[in-house]
Protein backbone atom coordinates (compact mmCIF):
# COMPACT_ATOMS: atom_id res chain seq x y z
CA UNK A 1 0.00 0.00 0.00
CA UNK A 2 2.83 2.34 1.32
CA UNK A 3 5.16 1.79 -1.57
CA UNK A 4 2.33 2.03 -4.91
CA UNK A 5 1.38 5.43 -3.23
CA UNK A 6 4.94 6.16 -3.58
CA UNK A 7 5.14 4.94 -7.02
CA UNK A 8 2.65 6.96 -7.83
CA UNK A 9 4.09 10.34 -6.25
CA UNK A 10 6.98 9.67 -8.27
CA UNK A 11 5.68 9.07 -11.43
CA UNK A 12 3.48 12.09 -11.25
CA UNK A 13 6.55 14.27 -10.33
CA UNK A 14 8.49 12.70 -13.25
CA UNK A 15 5.87 13.56 -16.12
CA UNK A 16 6.07 16.84 -14.37
CA UNK A 17 9.19 17.49 -15.07
CA UNK A 18 9.17 15.38 -18.58
CA UNK A 19 6.65 18.31 -19.35
CA UNK A 20 8.09 21.20 -18.43
CA UNK A 21 11.37 20.15 -20.31
CA UNK A 22 9.43 19.22 -23.34
CA UNK A 23 7.79 22.72 -23.15
CA UNK A 24 11.07 24.36 -22.46
CA UNK A 25 12.43 22.89 -25.68
CA UNK A 26 9.33 23.15 -28.31
CA UNK A 27 9.81 27.12 -27.43
CA UNK A 28 13.46 27.16 -28.47
CA UNK A 29 15.01 25.20 -30.31
CA UNK A 30 19.48 23.99 -28.92
CA UNK A 31 21.42 25.92 -31.47
CA UNK A 32 23.05 23.81 -34.44
CA UNK A 33 26.05 25.95 -36.16
CA UNK A 34 25.62 29.13 -37.58
CA UNK A 35 23.33 27.76 -39.83
CA UNK A 36 19.95 26.32 -38.53
CA UNK A 37 17.17 24.73 -40.76
CA UNK A 38 14.58 24.06 -38.88
CA UNK A 39 12.15 24.22 -41.25
CA UNK A 40 13.84 22.14 -44.17
CA UNK A 41 14.09 24.95 -46.78
CA UNK A 42 17.76 25.58 -47.57
CA UNK A 43 19.02 23.77 -50.48
CA UNK A 44 22.75 22.74 -50.28
CA UNK A 45 24.55 25.57 -51.96
CA UNK A 46 23.09 28.38 -50.17
CA UNK A 47 23.17 26.27 -46.79
CA UNK A 48 27.00 25.87 -46.85
CA UNK A 49 27.94 29.21 -48.58
CA UNK A 50 26.29 31.05 -45.25
CA UNK A 51 27.81 28.22 -43.32
CA UNK A 52 31.46 29.54 -44.92
CA UNK A 53 30.32 33.20 -44.62
CA UNK A 54 29.74 32.69 -41.01
CA UNK A 55 32.98 30.92 -40.36
CA UNK A 56 34.91 33.92 -42.39
CA UNK A 57 32.87 36.52 -40.22
CA UNK A 58 33.71 34.93 -36.89
CA UNK A 59 37.25 34.19 -37.87
CA UNK A 60 38.07 37.85 -39.36
CA UNK A 61 36.09 39.56 -37.15
CA UNK A 62 34.62 38.05 -34.66
CA UNK A 63 31.08 38.56 -35.70
CA UNK A 64 28.71 35.65 -35.19
CA UNK A 65 26.08 35.21 -37.78
CA UNK A 66 22.93 33.07 -37.22
CA UNK A 67 20.49 31.86 -40.28
CA UNK A 68 17.52 30.37 -38.55
CA UNK A 69 14.65 29.10 -40.70
CA UNK A 70 11.56 28.05 -38.87
CA UNK A 71 7.91 26.64 -40.15
CA UNK A 72 6.21 29.08 -37.61
CA UNK A 73 7.07 31.38 -34.28
CA UNK A 74 3.57 31.09 -33.04
CA UNK A 75 2.38 31.94 -30.44
CA UNK A 76 4.96 34.85 -30.64
CA UNK A 77 5.23 36.90 -33.58
CA UNK A 78 8.54 36.82 -35.80
CA UNK A 79 10.30 40.13 -34.38
CA UNK A 80 9.44 39.05 -30.63
CA UNK A 81 10.69 35.47 -31.84
CA UNK A 82 13.41 36.90 -33.05
CA UNK A 83 14.24 39.12 -30.11
CA UNK A 84 13.83 35.90 -27.92
CA UNK A 85 15.80 33.76 -29.90
CA UNK A 86 18.62 35.96 -30.13
CA UNK A 87 18.98 36.88 -26.81
CA UNK A 88 17.94 32.81 -25.52
CA UNK A 89 20.88 31.71 -27.92
CA UNK A 90 23.30 34.62 -26.80
CA UNK A 91 24.31 35.13 -30.43
CA UNK A 92 27.53 37.49 -30.95
CA UNK A 93 30.72 37.39 -28.30
CA UNK A 94 31.66 39.69 -25.38
CA UNK A 95 30.91 43.01 -27.64
CA UNK A 96 27.36 42.15 -28.48
CA UNK A 97 28.66 41.63 -32.35
CA UNK A 98 26.54 39.08 -33.08
CA UNK A 99 23.61 38.70 -36.20
CA UNK A 100 20.53 36.89 -36.10
CA UNK A 101 18.62 36.49 -39.77
CA UNK A 102 15.52 34.26 -39.10
CA UNK A 103 13.00 33.47 -41.97
CA UNK A 104 9.57 31.85 -41.09
CA UNK A 105 7.67 29.82 -43.21
CA UNK A 106 4.17 30.08 -41.97
CA UNK A 107 3.96 33.52 -41.27
CA UNK A 108 5.76 34.33 -44.72
CA UNK A 109 8.29 36.70 -42.71
CA UNK A 110 12.25 37.43 -42.98
CA UNK A 111 13.86 39.26 -39.55
CA UNK A 112 17.13 40.77 -38.96
CA UNK A 113 17.86 41.32 -35.90
CA UNK A 114 21.76 42.84 -34.69
CA UNK A 115 23.36 42.89 -31.68
CA UNK A 116 23.77 45.69 -29.39
CA UNK A 117 27.52 46.17 -31.00
CA UNK A 118 26.44 46.12 -34.30
CA UNK A 119 23.62 48.38 -34.37
CA UNK A 120 26.69 51.35 -35.53
CA UNK A 121 27.71 49.56 -38.67
CA UNK A 122 24.69 48.15 -39.65
CA UNK A 123 21.57 50.60 -39.06
CA UNK A 124 17.75 49.73 -39.16
CA UNK A 125 17.27 51.42 -42.73
CA UNK A 126 20.48 49.78 -44.17
CA UNK A 127 19.07 46.24 -43.20
CA UNK A 128 16.27 46.93 -44.51
CA UNK A 129 17.12 48.33 -47.59
CA UNK A 130 19.86 45.03 -48.03
CA UNK A 131 16.21 42.81 -47.54
CA UNK A 132 14.38 44.89 -50.15
CA UNK A 133 17.20 45.04 -52.56
CA UNK A 134 18.26 41.23 -52.14
CA UNK A 135 16.08 39.14 -50.35
CA UNK A 136 12.57 40.02 -51.29
CA UNK A 137 12.69 38.81 -54.70
CA UNK A 138 14.23 35.07 -54.04
CA UNK A 139 11.56 35.11 -50.53
CA UNK A 140 8.94 36.12 -53.46
CA UNK A 141 9.85 33.23 -55.47
CA UNK A 142 10.19 30.74 -52.71
CA UNK A 143 14.07 30.38 -53.16
CA UNK A 144 14.82 31.33 -49.62
CA UNK A 145 18.38 29.96 -49.88
CA UNK A 146 19.37 32.17 -52.57
CA UNK A 147 17.75 35.11 -50.59
CA UNK A 148 19.37 34.64 -47.29
CA UNK A 149 22.51 33.77 -48.78
CA UNK A 150 22.39 36.72 -50.86
CA UNK A 151 21.48 39.12 -48.15
CA UNK A 152 24.13 37.40 -45.87
CA UNK A 153 26.83 38.57 -48.46
CA UNK A 154 25.50 42.01 -48.53
CA UNK A 155 25.74 42.07 -44.50
CA UNK A 156 29.15 40.70 -44.60
CA UNK A 157 30.41 43.29 -47.00
CA UNK A 158 28.92 45.93 -45.11
CA UNK A 159 30.74 44.79 -42.20
CA UNK A 160 33.77 44.85 -43.64
CA UNK A 161 33.66 48.12 -44.14
CA UNK A 162 32.00 48.20 -47.92
CA UNK A 163 29.95 50.72 -48.79
CA UNK A 164 26.16 49.46 -49.97
CA UNK A 165 24.25 51.47 -52.69
CA UNK A 166 20.98 51.72 -52.08
CA UNK A 167 18.95 52.35 -54.54
CA UNK A 168 16.96 55.61 -55.24
CA UNK A 169 13.06 54.61 -55.93
CA UNK A 170 12.12 50.68 -55.35
CA UNK A 171 13.01 48.80 -58.16
CA UNK A 172 10.29 46.38 -59.06
CA UNK A 173 7.90 49.34 -59.36
CA UNK A 174 10.15 51.13 -61.66
CA UNK A 175 11.65 48.29 -63.88
CA UNK A 176 8.61 47.26 -65.52
CA UNK A 177 7.47 51.09 -66.36
CA UNK A 178 11.00 51.46 -67.37
CA UNK A 179 11.26 48.25 -70.14
CA UNK A 180 7.49 49.37 -70.95
CA UNK A 181 8.90 53.05 -71.94
CA UNK A 182 11.75 51.37 -73.91
CA UNK A 183 9.72 48.67 -75.87
CA UNK A 184 7.72 51.81 -77.08
CA UNK A 185 10.53 53.68 -78.27
CA UNK A 186 11.39 50.99 -80.00
CA UNK A 187 8.48 50.09 -81.41
CA UNK A 188 8.02 53.67 -82.86
CA UNK A 189 11.47 54.19 -83.73
CA UNK A 190 10.74 50.64 -86.08
CA UNK A 191 7.92 52.23 -86.97
CA UNK A 192 9.29 55.40 -88.22
CA UNK A 193 12.71 54.02 -90.05
CA UNK A 194 12.04 52.16 -92.77
CA UNK A 195 15.78 51.52 -93.20
CA UNK A 196 16.88 50.27 -89.59
CA UNK A 197 19.59 48.17 -89.44
CA UNK A 198 20.29 46.01 -85.84
CA UNK A 199 23.10 48.45 -84.85
CA UNK A 200 19.82 51.03 -84.45
CA UNK A 201 18.25 48.89 -82.15
CA UNK A 202 21.31 47.18 -80.35
CA UNK A 203 22.27 50.86 -79.33
CA UNK A 204 19.06 51.10 -77.65
CA UNK A 205 19.18 47.73 -75.47
CA UNK A 206 22.80 48.74 -74.38
CA UNK A 207 20.97 51.61 -73.03
CA UNK A 208 18.64 50.73 -70.92
CA UNK A 209 21.33 48.43 -68.50
CA UNK A 210 23.34 51.10 -67.66
CA UNK A 211 20.06 52.45 -65.57
CA UNK A 212 20.27 49.84 -62.76
CA UNK A 213 22.66 50.95 -60.22
CA UNK A 214 25.29 48.50 -59.45
CA UNK A 215 23.86 46.74 -56.02
CA UNK A 216 26.81 44.65 -54.52
CA UNK A 217 30.20 42.98 -55.47
CA UNK A 218 30.73 40.63 -52.50
CA UNK A 219 33.24 37.90 -51.72
CA UNK A 220 33.21 34.66 -54.23
CA UNK A 221 33.62 31.47 -53.37
CA UNK A 222 36.24 28.94 -54.76
CA UNK A 223 34.57 26.26 -56.40
CA UNK A 224 37.59 23.63 -55.29
CA UNK A 225 36.99 23.53 -52.05
CA UNK A 226 34.09 22.00 -50.58
CA UNK A 227 32.79 23.02 -47.15
CA UNK A 228 31.68 20.77 -44.45
CA UNK A 229 28.35 21.63 -43.29
CA UNK A 230 28.48 21.86 -39.65
CA UNK A 231 28.45 18.28 -38.60
CA UNK A 232 31.97 17.42 -38.01
CA UNK A 233 33.21 18.74 -34.33
CA UNK A 234 30.42 19.76 -33.35
CA UNK A 235 29.21 23.31 -32.46
CA UNK A 236 30.29 24.80 -29.69
CA UNK A 237 27.95 27.06 -28.85
CA UNK A 238 27.54 31.42 -29.45
CA UNK A 239 29.05 33.93 -27.47
CA UNK A 240 26.82 35.53 -25.32
CA UNK A 241 26.07 38.64 -26.66
CA UNK A 242 23.18 40.64 -26.36
CA UNK A 243 20.23 42.50 -28.22
CA UNK A 244 18.09 45.11 -27.79
CA UNK A 245 14.96 44.22 -30.28
CA UNK A 246 16.77 46.57 -33.42
CA UNK A 247 16.61 45.50 -36.91
CA UNK A 248 14.24 45.24 -39.68
CA UNK A 249 11.98 43.29 -41.40
CA UNK A 250 9.13 41.96 -43.92
CA UNK A 251 6.78 40.19 -44.92
CA UNK A 252 6.88 38.36 -48.27
CA UNK B 1 29.41 39.41 37.58
CA UNK B 2 29.52 36.63 35.16
CA UNK B 3 25.91 36.51 34.39
CA UNK B 4 26.15 40.04 33.55
CA UNK B 5 28.74 39.10 31.26
CA UNK B 6 27.00 37.02 29.88
CA UNK B 7 24.23 39.13 29.04
CA UNK B 8 26.01 41.39 27.70
CA UNK B 9 27.72 39.44 25.37
CA UNK B 10 24.29 38.14 24.08
CA UNK B 11 22.95 41.50 23.61
CA UNK B 12 26.12 42.76 21.15
CA UNK B 13 25.37 39.36 19.12
CA UNK B 14 21.80 40.07 18.75
CA UNK B 15 22.96 43.39 17.77
CA UNK B 16 25.03 42.24 15.51
CA UNK B 17 23.04 40.21 13.97
CA UNK B 18 20.19 42.82 13.20
CA UNK B 19 22.95 44.76 12.03
CA UNK B 20 24.05 42.43 9.42
CA UNK B 21 20.44 41.44 8.51
CA UNK B 22 20.35 44.64 7.59
CA UNK B 23 23.05 45.89 5.82
CA UNK B 24 22.58 42.70 3.87
CA UNK B 25 19.13 43.80 3.20
CA UNK B 26 19.50 47.45 2.40
CA UNK B 27 22.08 46.40 -0.45
CA UNK B 28 19.81 44.07 -2.43
CA UNK B 29 17.48 46.70 -2.20
CA UNK B 30 20.33 49.42 -3.38
CA UNK B 31 20.67 46.81 -6.14
CA UNK B 32 17.79 46.09 -7.26
CA UNK B 33 16.73 50.05 -7.16
CA UNK B 34 19.85 50.58 -9.49
CA UNK B 35 18.47 47.50 -11.75
CA UNK B 36 15.05 49.25 -12.26
CA UNK B 37 17.04 52.54 -12.44
CA UNK B 38 19.47 51.35 -15.06
CA UNK B 39 16.66 49.80 -17.50
CA UNK B 40 14.72 52.98 -17.32
CA UNK B 41 17.75 55.08 -18.28
CA UNK B 42 17.91 52.68 -21.67
CA UNK B 43 13.92 53.02 -22.32
CA UNK B 44 15.03 56.65 -22.18
CA UNK B 45 17.29 56.03 -24.39
CA UNK B 46 15.15 54.94 -27.17
CA UNK B 47 12.78 57.37 -26.51
CA UNK B 48 15.11 60.06 -27.27
CA UNK B 49 16.30 58.22 -30.48
CA UNK B 50 13.20 57.90 -31.39
CA UNK B 51 12.56 61.77 -31.03
CA UNK B 52 15.93 62.08 -32.78
CA UNK B 53 14.37 60.65 -35.81
CA UNK B 54 10.67 62.29 -36.31
CA UNK B 55 12.54 65.41 -37.92
CA UNK B 56 13.63 63.69 -40.72
CA UNK B 57 10.81 61.63 -40.99
CA UNK B 58 8.83 64.60 -41.03
CA UNK B 59 10.98 66.50 -43.51
CA UNK B 60 10.38 63.32 -46.35
CA UNK B 61 6.57 62.90 -45.51
CA UNK B 62 5.85 66.87 -45.66
CA UNK B 63 8.55 66.74 -49.46
CA UNK B 64 5.33 64.84 -50.54
CA UNK B 65 2.54 66.15 -48.81
CA UNK B 66 3.34 69.78 -47.46
CA UNK B 67 -0.41 70.22 -47.11
CA UNK B 68 -0.90 67.84 -44.24
CA UNK B 69 -0.32 70.70 -41.57
CA UNK B 70 -2.59 69.38 -38.84
CA UNK B 71 -0.63 65.92 -38.44
CA UNK B 72 3.01 67.77 -38.90
CA UNK B 73 2.46 70.37 -35.89
CA UNK B 74 0.28 67.27 -34.11
CA UNK B 75 4.07 65.55 -34.27
CA UNK B 76 5.58 68.39 -32.96
CA UNK B 77 3.56 69.21 -30.38
CA UNK B 78 3.75 65.54 -28.98
CA UNK B 79 7.84 65.18 -29.62
CA UNK B 80 8.60 68.54 -27.79
CA UNK B 81 6.43 67.18 -24.83
CA UNK B 82 8.04 63.93 -24.76
CA UNK B 83 11.65 65.85 -24.78
CA UNK B 84 10.41 68.26 -22.03
CA UNK B 85 9.34 65.92 -19.48
CA UNK B 86 11.19 65.30 -16.68
CA UNK B 87 10.01 62.39 -14.81
CA UNK B 88 9.47 59.01 -16.02
CA UNK B 89 5.44 59.23 -15.38
CA UNK B 90 5.71 62.42 -17.76
CA UNK B 91 7.84 60.24 -20.52
CA UNK B 92 5.10 57.50 -20.66
CA UNK B 93 2.14 60.15 -20.75
CA UNK B 94 4.19 62.05 -23.68
CA UNK B 95 5.29 59.28 -25.50
CA UNK B 96 1.58 57.80 -25.58
CA UNK B 97 0.82 60.86 -27.33
CA UNK B 98 3.37 60.46 -29.67
CA UNK B 99 2.21 57.28 -30.94
CA UNK B 100 -0.93 57.90 -31.57
CA UNK B 101 0.64 61.09 -33.53
CA UNK B 102 2.75 59.52 -35.37
CA UNK B 103 0.37 56.49 -36.16
CA UNK B 104 -1.48 59.57 -38.26
CA UNK B 105 1.78 60.61 -39.90
CA UNK B 106 2.30 57.20 -41.13
CA UNK B 107 -1.24 56.28 -42.26
CA UNK B 108 -0.82 59.91 -44.46
CA UNK B 109 1.65 57.67 -46.81
CA UNK B 110 -0.97 55.42 -47.83
CA UNK B 111 -2.50 58.49 -49.78
CA UNK B 112 0.64 59.70 -51.37
CA UNK B 113 2.25 56.17 -53.44
CA UNK B 114 5.75 58.06 -54.87
CA UNK B 115 6.05 58.84 -50.74
CA UNK B 116 5.63 54.91 -49.72
CA UNK B 117 8.07 53.95 -52.69
CA UNK B 118 10.57 56.50 -51.81
CA UNK B 119 13.36 54.67 -50.42
CA UNK B 120 14.86 57.35 -47.55
CA UNK B 121 11.22 57.28 -46.51
CA UNK B 122 11.40 53.48 -46.33
CA UNK B 123 14.52 53.62 -44.66
CA UNK B 124 13.53 56.37 -42.25
CA UNK B 125 10.11 53.55 -41.36
CA UNK B 126 12.57 51.02 -40.67
CA UNK B 127 14.71 53.21 -38.57
CA UNK B 128 11.46 53.87 -36.91
CA UNK B 129 9.95 50.06 -36.83
CA UNK B 130 13.48 49.27 -35.19
CA UNK B 131 13.28 51.54 -32.77
CA UNK B 132 9.64 50.97 -31.63
CA UNK B 133 10.90 47.35 -31.20
CA UNK B 134 13.96 48.39 -29.08
CA UNK B 135 11.60 50.63 -26.62
CA UNK B 136 9.65 47.27 -26.74
CA UNK B 137 12.10 45.27 -25.58
CA UNK B 138 13.60 47.67 -23.05
CA UNK B 139 10.23 48.26 -21.48
CA UNK B 140 9.79 44.61 -21.31
CA UNK B 141 13.31 44.33 -19.36
CA UNK B 142 12.23 47.79 -17.26
CA UNK B 143 8.49 45.95 -16.49
CA UNK B 144 10.95 42.90 -15.12
CA UNK B 145 12.77 44.74 -13.29
CA UNK B 146 10.22 46.80 -11.35
CA UNK B 147 8.43 43.50 -10.92
CA UNK B 148 11.32 42.14 -8.89
CA UNK B 149 11.54 44.99 -6.88
CA UNK B 150 8.08 45.38 -6.22
CA UNK B 151 7.55 42.08 -5.01
CA UNK B 152 10.88 42.18 -2.70
CA UNK B 153 9.83 45.05 -0.77
CA UNK B 154 6.32 44.16 0.02
CA UNK B 155 7.67 40.52 1.35
CA UNK B 156 8.38 39.95 4.44
CA UNK B 157 10.41 40.45 6.49
CA UNK B 158 11.68 43.35 3.56
CA UNK B 159 8.80 45.29 3.77
CA UNK B 160 9.69 46.53 7.38
CA UNK B 161 13.24 47.67 5.80
CA UNK B 162 11.25 49.05 3.24
CA UNK B 163 9.36 50.86 5.10
CA UNK B 164 12.35 52.28 7.18
CA UNK B 165 14.39 53.47 4.29
CA UNK B 166 11.12 54.62 2.85
CA UNK B 167 11.63 52.46 -0.41
CA UNK B 168 8.01 52.46 -2.08
CA UNK B 169 6.21 50.54 -4.73
CA UNK B 170 7.89 51.97 -8.60
CA UNK B 171 5.12 51.75 -11.44
CA UNK B 172 4.76 50.16 -14.51
CA UNK B 173 5.74 51.12 -17.94
CA UNK B 174 1.89 50.18 -19.88
CA UNK B 175 1.92 49.67 -23.25
CA UNK B 176 0.33 52.54 -25.20
CA UNK B 177 -3.17 53.14 -25.40
CA UNK B 178 -3.00 52.31 -29.04
CA UNK B 179 -1.09 49.10 -28.39
CA UNK B 180 -3.89 48.49 -26.22
CA UNK B 181 -6.54 48.89 -28.12
CA UNK B 182 -6.23 44.79 -29.65
CA UNK B 183 -9.72 43.20 -29.94
CA UNK B 184 -10.40 41.03 -27.48
CA UNK B 185 -12.38 37.43 -27.82
CA UNK B 186 -14.68 36.44 -25.68
CA UNK B 187 -15.87 33.19 -25.45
Amino acid sequence: MEKSRKLVVLSVLLICFALLAGGAEAAFPQPQGFVNDFANVLDRRSSSELQVLAEQLRENQGIELAVVTVTSTAPMDPKEYTTALFNEWGIGGPEDSGLLMLLAVEERAIEVEPGYGLEGTLPDGLIGAVIDQEGMHHFKEGDYGAGLSAMAKAYASILAGEKYEIAKEKKEDNGWLIAFIIFILIVLLLRRNRFYGPRGTGGIGGGSGSGRPIIFTGPTFGGGSRPSVGRGGGFGGFGGGRSGGGGAGRRF
Amino acid sequence: MKKGLIVLIVVVAVIVLIAGAAISRYNQLVELEQNVEGRWAQVENQLQRRADLIPNLVETVKGYASHEQQVFSDVADARSRLLAARTPEDQMAANASLDSALGRLLAISEAYPELKADTSFIRLQDELAGTENRIATERMRFNEAVQAWNTTIKRFPMNIFAMVFGKEAKSFFEASPRAQEVPQVSF
